[in-house]
């Protein structure tokens, strides 16, 4: 009896180990930076940002604070495609504890399988919130979660 | 020793058991959506928690640059050893010191004062074992060969600060990026203070006022790193020691910082006293 406990669980772990201990996620870090490098021409690159993204049954909000200086031209460019599904992003002049706060740039509603990158030439601003807004999921488990990565790069005139 | 069947079995299942997750983690990855395993001593949840993102040395130098900032000889770091630099701290720090005078004398073409800052860089990244950077796209050499075209090794920093930034954020190290603009951001702001000494110029002033925003973030984006690396605090009083002297400038408390049209215009006391700060951590700074 105690066998078969033994060779089910070995049959169990092996099945379960292939279908989901995937450790590296969908972001290929290195495409990323090329294809957003390109769409962020004729701008000077200055930095980039990659958030890891684990979909949880709790919806998130994730927000990356991007000082600018005041009368330079900027330009940001999105990258998704290293999310197994769509998230919501938006650029707001304040941080997300303040009520004053507006949003100069929104990206809604993407189809799973749609665009996945976005370009924002940026106003006159001291400073951007990028806020990412991750969705719950439902189907997630304590041992299982989609997972990927979004990026963003900025670039100066 | 012989091992009774009892073991052999629960051995087994274990080998087995092992070798298929092992195959299982080098497999490739597939494209479409995947179930990852999320053991907590793994993988760390993100929270929902603000993370920052600053600028490169070398937009700050070319801020600077397009404010009107001189070339203004011997005012860059003359320190060439770099052996008292023996913490990772130190020597984070001081390559952004390096890449802030780098960008400098680029910028101002400058080539053979470059082609040392980029050796000094060179080396420093390699003393925290991410000089490899450089080798990537044949960055050092191209470098060497464009010294006399600044535009061309404008665009080879850049490069360089691209897979930089991706490197470290490869290996989990992003808290090298924070240090590294923090000493950067030091040796910018003292390079910038220190020609507006002789220039009094407006718009260099204007400059060097509005650098208080980014210094803002500098602070909070080292407390956040402090969590991977505890000798960063030391580096955070350092900054904030900065900060705690614009905080007391009469134009700073008097400046509106909602108004994004708002403009604060430093007096020469006010320059004076902030320059003298700068000056000290920046000594600290390079004196290792």
């Amino acid at each position: 009896m105690k066998k078969i406990v033994y060779l089910s669980s070995i049959v169990l772990v092996a099945v379960f180990g292939f279908t989901t201990i995937q450790t590296q996620d969908n972001c290929d870090k290195k495409a990323i930076t090329t294809s957003c490098k390109k769409k962020l021409e004729p701008f000077k690159y200055d930095s980039q940002k990659f958030t890891k993204i684990n979909f949880t049954k709790k919806a998130q909000d994730l927000e990356v604070e991007v000082p600018v200086f005041v009368g330079e031209k900027y330009r940001v460019v999105f990258n998704t495609s290293g999310l197994p599904k769509p998230i919501d992003i938006n650029i707001y002049t304040k941080d997300k504890e303040s009520k004053k706060r507006e949003a100069v740039y929104t990206v809604k509603d993407v189809k799973p399988g749609g665009e996945t990158e976005f370009v924002f030439d940026a106003p006159r601003l001291r400073k951007m919130f990028i806020d990412y807004s991750v969705p719950a999921d439902s189907t997630a488990s304590p041992t299982q979660k989609l997972s990927g990565c979004v990026a963003f790069m900025v670039g100066y005139k | 020793m012989l091992l009774n069947k009892k073991t052999l079995v629960r051995k087994g299942a274990m080998l087995i058991a092992s070798s298929m997750l092992f195959i299982s983690c080098g497999s490739e990855t597939p494209k479409e959506e995947e179930v990852v395993a999320t053991e907590d001593a793994v993988v760390v949840e993100e929270s929902d928690e603000v993370s920052y993102n600053l600028p490169s040395p070398l937009q700050i130098a070319s801020i600077f640059k397009k404010s009107g900032l001189k070339y203004k000889d011997g005012i860059t770091s003359t320190q060439k050893d770099i052996t008292k630099y023996t913490t990772k701290l130190s020597k984070a720090i001081n390559l952004g010191v390096y890449s802030a005078d780098l960008s400098y004398t680029v910028l101002n073409k400058q080539s053979q004062q470059a082609m040392n800052y980029m050796k000094l860089c060179r080396q420093l990244a390699d003393n925290l074992g991410i000089g490899s950077v450089f080798d990537q796209g044949n960055l050092s050499a191209r470098f060497e060969k464009n010294l006399s075209n600044e535009d061309s090794l404008a665009y080879i920093i850049a490069e360089l600060q691209m897979v930089t930034d991706m490197y470290l954020d490869e290996n989990e190290q992003q808290e090298i990026t924070s240090i590294v603009f923090a000493g950067a951001w030091v040796e910018s702001m003292y390079v910038g203070s220190k020609a507006y000494e002789k220039a009094k110029d407006k718009e260099l002033n204007n400059k060097l006022s509005e650098q208080m925003t980014i210094l803002k973030s500098i602070v909070n984006a080292l407390k956040a790193d402090v969590k991977r690396d505890a000798s960063i605090s030391t580096l955070v009083t350092d900054m904030e020691a900065i900060q705690a002297v614009y905080a007391e400038l009469a134009s700073v408390k008097a400046f509106n910082e909602e108004d994004a049209n708002a403009e604060i215009n430093l007096s020469d006391e006010e320059v004076v006293q902030l320059t003298k700060k700068i000056e000290e951590i920046r000594n600290k700074f390079i004196n290792g």
